[in-house]
């Protein structure tokens, strides 16, 4: 499933990234790997960014980025 | 000066980690902010006198990490290794220790020597996160200091670290990584071993395997085989984790910042809701969190005005008088009128520097402080991608509300070209406290307050409309939003200052000369008698299709130097300030409209060519001021019927 799948509170393991090389690599520098823990923390509205929990910090992600990120549920 | 005496260190760190905090508390006033030599980023360097020692110290720009994702990046990169600075000072936001330690891993590849920063330690305590720093340093095999910059604590520690340890050889420890990926890069810096290059070989081995351009580019000149090895090396990599081979070693680096951060935090579950919390939720709510964001525009917005409407008042007041005495005591002759012209233009400038734009930055700068703007970009992101820029953007546009200058300047946030331009095109047309003296002072004294916030959603409509269309127009990827989310905290009054400090600097030293030079001119050619035959030309626009007196057609020109002008003038020259004995509501309307979307102001201008050049500067005029004509006069057709 996608990241954007996953409902508030609920937390997810990274699986793969889809996407270019750049995108993966700037993920990546912010924490954003394979076997990294996500938790839902909100979203917004109409397709609205997503906001996560990532190694004890929040982050915000557009959605578009997000349907790209492949988790399974914890 | 002894060279002994001298030492250079560079700040390093990722964005909100509180470096320019400690940058202004080690350099003070001694400060040079230039840019990169060709770049519009800024360079901020600035020198700290401690003891008898001279130390120089340069900030880099906030980065994520050291690949060449971004311009900011690459010079990051390229400066380190090229000035080999004595010491690195890495800032670490503590809060988010494991995020940041992936940045000071590719410090570390780099082979410099670093000290850490734990800054922020007392927020981490406060949220249940002890760091074990000595811990940390035996990992890392690097000093490590924690410091609370806001309130100056630790960082003379950091100094006197460099002092100490200066006179060491420095070795660096390189972070190690996973069995197979050091056994590629053994062999990869064996085969690179003395390559005339200004990186160190591991370094290089590293670059390769991830398949850096930049540094592939340089290797296949001095040493293409190693190309070779590196690529089947890359690939026996990809076989065995299955993704790209940047990407296995981005993993490894995020995994070894996890194995350390296990080994030297920990945390004291927490499991009280603070009050903090609880405001991150309320602002970030679905629906709460828009209307919180609405209060508080809202309230800001409110107070900056009432404020300024009373305090432009009592300096108008004041001006009057000097020019009162101007005119006694040197006269009204040709020289002293253009005299007073000029030291009109000042004093405009200040009517409008201090009134509104002072407090307002200062407002802005508080609610950035706390944490609250990055909510504000969150919120806004659904609808900053209809017009093809992410949420980032709005904070461009709430600044732009202010002043355009720092607005357009603060569209460099924005990380691609195309993205940083439609953003610029659309603070153009924001209006700003120039505008909004002319809007409540015409439109919603005489027809009416909802009229003049009627026309603040038309100009946001207008906005929006423009973003939708260049963001067609402008062809390429939109880039997603992907920032931290800051939490928040006390506002820090000298944070605040500084930046309050830096936005008007922007106003006052971009504008001022402009403005007075230019004022000088056209008050000369208004001596000279040619302003009639201006207004006679721009008639037919004027009168016959916007319906205004043709007196307009001047106010108009006055008004690139500044839009308040407008109203200024036409005071000036109708002799009353009661304009409703001049204009009918429609025609205050139009000239609102007009006066809105025209023109950006010559200081504008001046911004946008400096980063965009003057060919797409002189485009975003032309094409402002046609559609601004055609929007008005269609206005005002359509107010006609409503009047």
């Amino acid at each position: 499933m996608s990241l954007t799948d996953i409902k508030d509170g609920q937390t997810g393991i990274i699986v793969s990234v889809m996407g270019g090389k750049v995108l993966t690599k700037r993920l990546a520098d912010l924490g954003l790997t394979p076997g990294t823990e996500i938790k839902m923390v909100g979203r917004m509205l109409f397709s609205g960014p997503l906001q996560i929990e990532v190694c004890g910090s929040r982050l915000v992600v557009g959605r578009g980025l997000a349907s790209k990120i492949t988790v399974e549920l914890k | 000066m002894t060279d002994e005496k001298k030492i250079n260190i560079v700040l390093a760190g990722q964005g909100n980690a509180g470096k320019s905090t400690v940058f202004n508390y080690l350099t003070g006033l001694h400060q040079h902010i230039g840019n990169w030599a060709g770049k519009t980023i800024e360079k901020r360097e600035g020198t700290l006198f401690y003891n008898d020692y001279t130390i120089d110290v340069l900030d880099l720009p906030g980065i994520y990490s050291l690949t060449t994702y971004s311009v900011e990046e690459v010079i990051s990169r390229e400066y380190i290794i090229q000035t080999q600075p004595d010491f690195v000072i890495n800032i670490i936001d503590s809060t988010n220790l494991e995020r940041n330690l992936i940045f000071t891993l590719q410090l570390l590849e780099l082979e410099c020597p670093i000290i850490l920063a734990l800054n922020m330690i007392d927020l981490a305590n406060k949220k249940g996160i002890t760091i074990d720093h000595k811990k940390l340093q035996n990992l890392l095999h690097a000093p490590v200091i924690p410091t609370v910059a806001s309130r100056g604590s630790g960082l003379t520690d950091i100094i006197d670290k460099v002092i100490d340890l200066r006179r060491e050889k420095k070795i660096c420890r390189t972070p190690e990584y996973g069995k197979e990926i050091e056994n590629s890069i053994a062999q990869l810096s064996e085969l690179l071993r003395d390559i005339d290059l200004p990186y160190p070989e591991r370094w290089v081995a590293i670059k390769i395997l991830e398949k850096d351009k930049d540094i592939t580019g340089q290797v296949n000149i001095k040493r293409p085989e190693v190309l070779e090895t590196a690529k089947l090396l890359s690939e026996k990599l990809e076989e065995i984790h299955g993704h790209d081979s940047s990407i296995v070693i981005s993993d490894e680096r995020s995994h070894l910042a996890s194995r350390i951060t296990r080994e030297s935090v920990r945390i004291t579950p927490d499991r009280q809701i603070s009050l903090n919390d609880r405001l991150a939720a309320i602002t970030t709510h679905k629906f709460l969190g828009y209307l919180v964001m609405i209060l508080i525009l809202g309230g800001m917005f409110l107070t900056v005005f009432s404020f300024g409407n009373w305090f432009s008042g009592r300096l108008d007041t004041v001006f009057r008088n000097w020019h009162a005495g101007w005119n006694n005591i040197v006269g009204t002759s040709f020289p002293a009128s253009l005299g007073w012209s000029a030291i009109e233009s000042v004093l405009a400038l200040v009517q409008i520097a201090f009134p509104y734009i002072l407090p307002f930055y200062i407002i802005l700068y508080i609610l950035e402080d706390w944490g609250y703007i990055a909510r504000i970009s969150f919120l806004m992101d659904n609808l900053m991608h209809k017009m093809g820029i992410h949420g980032k953007g709005c904070i461009s546009f709430i600044i732009g509300f202010g002043c355009n200058v720092p607005g357009c300047l603060s569209c460099r946030i924005m990380e691609s070209k195309r993205e940083r331009f439609i953003t610029a095109v659309l603070v153009t047309l924001v209006p700003c406290s120039a505008v909004s003296v002319i809007v409540f002072g015409l439109v919603g004294k005489y027809v009416g307050l909802l009229w003049a916030l009627g026309l603040y959603v038309f100009a946001l409509t207008f906005v929006f409309i423009v973003g939708k269309i260049s963001s067609r127009l402008l062809l390429g990827e939109p880039v997603e939003l992907i920032m931290p989310m800051p939490d928040y905290q006390t506002p820090r009054l000298k944070t605040i200052l500084f930046q309050t400090w830096d936005a008007l600097k922007e106003f006052i030293f971009i504008a001022a000369p402009l403005v007075v030079i230019s004022g000088v001119v056209i008050q000369a050619i208004n001596l000279a008698g040619w302003m009639p035959a201006v207004s006679s030309v721009l008639s037919p626009v004027t009168v016959s299709w916007l319906g205004l007196p043709s007196i307009t057609g001047i106010l108009l020109i006055f008004g690139i130097l500044r839009k308040e002008l407008i109203l200024v003038m036409l005071a000036a020259y109708l002799g009353t300030t009661n304009f409703s004995d001049v204009l009918t509501p429609p025609q205050m309307i139009t000239l609102a409209v007009v006066s809105m979307f025209y023109i950006p102001c010559v200081a504008t201008i001046s911004v946008l060519w400096k980063e965009y050049g003057w060919k797409k500067a002189m485009v975003i005029c032309i094409l402002e001021i046609v559609f601004a004509i055609l929007l008005a006069g269609f206005v005002k057709r359509i107010l006609d019927f409503v009047f």
